[in-house]
């Protein structure tokens, strides 16, 4: 029971990440897409360090050595 | 001869075209593929394709699409998404009951043990990688 309650929870939320993809992709929709909101949290600087760039690219290296590496 | 500023337009280099990219991101995607969890091999090689793309991705090396100045207030949806996942992560990290309620990894594990959906899973997490560099 819990299981399911979990497989269905997380198949909920892939579910509105592709909902919420498919909605910025339409034409004049106001939704940016998920490409456009990591391009402007990579915008970010603090000084002359890409803080947002280096988070991001960090946090995206975590997640393949997590599920691809171990 | 010169051309006005206005005329010429950048070329985009060879390796950067997808006839170049897929392939090679294909290539890398089978190889990861082969290697099993938790051994030195796919650690070393996560450790070079990652930090390869990092340090594409830190240095000007690659054009970069324009990104968005700001962002309209309809970019809360993608909270929706985002706190579904948090919460059912978190409440299975916290909880940790194995099997019986999986985390997100615990759930994807027994699937990535195939090779063609390892390599799969490589080849959308490298060419995510790749899209993130070039923004």
């Amino acid at each position: 029971m819990m299981r399911a309650l979990a497989i269905g929870g997380f198949l909920t939320a892939v579910l509105l990440f592709a909902a919420v993809e498919w909605a910025a992709r339409r034409e004049g929709s106001r939704i940016p897409s998920l490409a456009d909101v990591c391009a402007f949290v990579m915008r970010y600087e603090v000084g002359p360090v890409p803080v947002g760039r280096i988070g991001l690219f960090g946090f995206w290296w975590w997640l393949g050595w997590h599920f691809l590496a171990r | 001869m010169d051309h006005p500023p206005e005329l010429t337009a950048e070329a985009p280099r060879v390796w950067d075209r997808p006839v170049v990219s897929v392939p090679v991101l294909i290539c890398l995607s089978l190889v990861g593929g082969q290697l099993p969890s938790f051994s030195t091999a796919a650690n070393l090689y996560i450790l070079g394709t990652g930090g390869g793309l990092i340090w594409v991705g830190l240095s000007n090396r690659v054009p970069r699409r324009p990104a968005p100045r700001r962002l309209s207030s309809a970019a809360l949806w993608w909270l929706l998404p985002v706190t579904v996942f948090g919460v059912f992560e978190g409440a299975t990290f916290v909880l940790s009951v194995g099997d019986e309620f999986p985390t997100f990894s615990r759930l994807a594990d027994p699937l990535l043990e195939d090779h063609l959906a390892r390599s799969a899973a490589w080849f959308a997490w490298l060419a995510a990688f790749w899209g993130l560099v070039r923004r």
